[in-house]
């Protein structure tokens, strides 16, 4: 794993463990699940740092205890060297928390409703909150709408107002949970530019994501979190690389189903296959060490399975994790 | 941490601006008031003078304890709803402080609503009300809106830990209407239940309330000033209660991670 440089951390976890207790009253029975078992790393000031894995694997109760909403079972956290235990308040002011979808926001009011009441929260003086709540709204580009109320933006404008309201205290350390969830291609690609912004501010981010491409164009490393264990931190260049011995074919169908997909798992030499069967035309993305030998067996295979497009190609980071998680 | 007179504002102010951003703010702020004056002058309708003006004070304060136990509850529900309850729980300020700027908004709403409940009683249906004492009436509507305030404060801890913190809710508002001799006075209530009368705080608000507003009126053997002392105290006593619970129920939903859920 690649660690992060010496000297002060924007992030600093050790051993974190965080496990969920659920009591059944009329059985009397007791049930532990760890959420998160033992997982440390390091993020330096200024970097961006992404955290990708799975439903469930541990994204959310991680950013919760991170950003001291949630109190871990043990082990320690620190955040701009302060201590998630004894310094909460401290931490939440100098933090800021962009939440993924559609929570965060008071709809009813408008925009700068919004920011000025998340300005007064966060401690922004008073005199300077009129011209923090300007300077949000332009950056977000959210000019001559900030007077609506939120309920009538379209889900990108309200994940804009969310970087705005993540911004307002001019945080130091700004975590965000899946930003780009169920956004447009134009507004991810929005929202990701912001993201670029504020590292170029100087700004330390701890990202959240599904999004591999995301992960891979943003981040500086990238942490895969499965089953509540870190289970490869590196560069997204890095962790590629680790999968440097696969390939991938990747095939364009028509007609294809689950029965064709089983076959080409049978095949020798075949680790992995992952398959969009939803759509007209199918597209299936086979993992393999020797790709030229099992290519033409699977066009052997097709029988009745129109293969209209086939390529074999490097491994991207989404390969990688899947391998990483899968394993 | 960031200043608590800044949050408390901010807070009341938001709840404020959303209460008016929904037009449902007439049922609480108009209809409920009406129904209140009706039903005490209904009951009291053959009688006139101080009796009466006994029985709109005791509505305008059963308006203010109504909208205090709903604004209670919604200051928490209203974000587990709307899906903000994270974003209030990661500012950097003791939720209490967020809760009170909002319960405050609604017991001043609340007074407001007694303020209404005069009104209707004095204009539609023409009752002719005076206060005695004007400026003493004034004072004690103030402190019982403070005390009301610090009431709710104290109950918005229940939502903090229960979804279901509505049903306890709603099973406390009629028996403190009772209890606190908004309608009836509480000498008439059996000697086990004054108990539970004198450590509410309404029940020395409406007293003072009703000393100041009807010449010689007689409630309890207890003076304007005294019952002014103990709702001080009083409050004062639900103010410590509330800062404990909040720091215990914050503490206990943060170890539970369920604060958040609807």
């Amino acid at each position: 794993m690649q660690e992060a440089g010496e000297g002060s951390s924007a992030v600093d976890v050790k051993d974190l463990r965080r496990e969920y207790v659920t009591r059944s009253f009329l059985k009397k029975t007791t049930k532990v699940t760890a959420a998160l078992d033992g997982i440390s790393l390091r993020v330096a000031r200024g970097e961006l740092f992404g955290l990708i894995g799975p439903n469930g694997a541990g994204k959310t109760t991680t950013i919760k205890i991170l950003t001291t909403l949630l109190s871990p079972t043990s082990g320690s956290a620190k955040i701009l060297d302060l201590d998630i235990n004894k310094d909460m308040y401290e931490i939440r002011r100098r933090i800021g928390i962009v939440f993924g979808g559609e929570r965060g926001l008071y709809n009813r009011v408008t925009a700068v409703e919004n920011l000025k009441y998340f300005a007064d929260l966060y401690g922004v003086p008073p005199s300077e909150i009129t011209g923090r709540v300007k300077k949000m709204i332009e950056m977000v580009g959210l000019e001559g709408r900030e007077n609506e109320r939120v309920e009538k933006y379209s889900r990108g404008m309200k994940q804009r107002l969310h970087i705005a309201k993540a911004l307002i205290h001019d945080p130091e350390l700004v975590f965000l949970d899946e930003p780009t969830i169920g956004l447009d291609p134009g507004g991810a690609r929005d929202i990701r530019n912001m993201v670029r912004g504020m590292k170029k501010d100087g700004k330390s981010i701890f990202l959240t994501t599904h999004n591999m491409f995301e992960a891979d164009e943003l981040c500086d490393r990238v942490a895969v979190i499965s089953r509540g264990k870190i289970v490869a931190l590196d560069t997204p260049a890095g962790l590629k690389k680790s999968a440097k011995d696969i390939s991938v074919i990747e095939l364009q169908t028509y007609g294809a189903d689950a029965n064709f997909v089983q076959r080409i798992e049978k095949i020798g030499g075949v680790t992995r296959v992952v398959a969009d069967l939803d759509s007209e035309r199918q597209s299936i993305r086979v993992q393999t060490e020797f790709p030229t030998e099992v290519l033409p067996t699977i066009v052997g295979l097709a029988g009745d399975v129109n293969i209209i497009d086939k390529s074999i190609r490097e491994p991207t980071l989404e390969d990688a994790y899947l391998r990483l998680v899968e394993e | 941490m960031v200043s608590r007179v800044q949050a408390v504002r901010a807070a009341a102010r938001m709840t404020m601006k959303i209460f008016f951003a929904d037009p449902q703010w007439i049922i609480p702020a108009i209809i409920a008031p009406f129904i209140f004056t009706l039903v005490a002058l209904l009951l009291f309708r053959n009688e006139t003078g101080p009796l009466l003006l006994y029985a709109v004070l005791g509505g305008g304060l059963m308006g203010m304890w109504g909208t205090t136990v709903y604004g209670s509850g919604t200051s928490i529900t209203f974000d587990r709803f709307n899906g903000t309850m994270e974003a209030t729980l990661a500012a950097p300020v003791p939720l209490m402080w967020i809760i009170g700027g909002r319960v405050a908004w609604n017991t001043f709403i609340g007074v407001i609503n007694g303020g209404i409940i005069l009104v209707i009683g004095t204009l539609w249906f023409r009752t002719g009300i005076s206060i005695a004492n004007p400026l003493a009436f004034t004072f004690a509507t103030v402190v019982t809106y403070v005390s009301l305030s610090s009431f709710g404060l104290m109950l918005a801890t229940v939502y903090v830990l229960t979804r279901q913190g509505g049903f306890i809710m709603n099973s406390l508002e009629v028996p403190v209407y009772i209890a606190t001799g908004t309608m009836f006075p509480v000498a008439l209530l059996p000697l086990a239940t004054q108990p539970v009368a004198f450590i509410l705080g309404p029940t020395w608000g409406i007293e003072a309330i009703r000393k100041a507003a009807i010449a010689g009126y007689t409630g309890l053997a207890t003076s304007y000033w005294t019952d002014i002392g103990i709702l001080a105290i009083e409050t004062a006593a639900y103010f410590a209660i509330s800062f404990y619970l909040f720091g215990r129920v914050e503490r206990l939903a943060k170890r539970n991670g369920t604060l958040e859920e609807y």
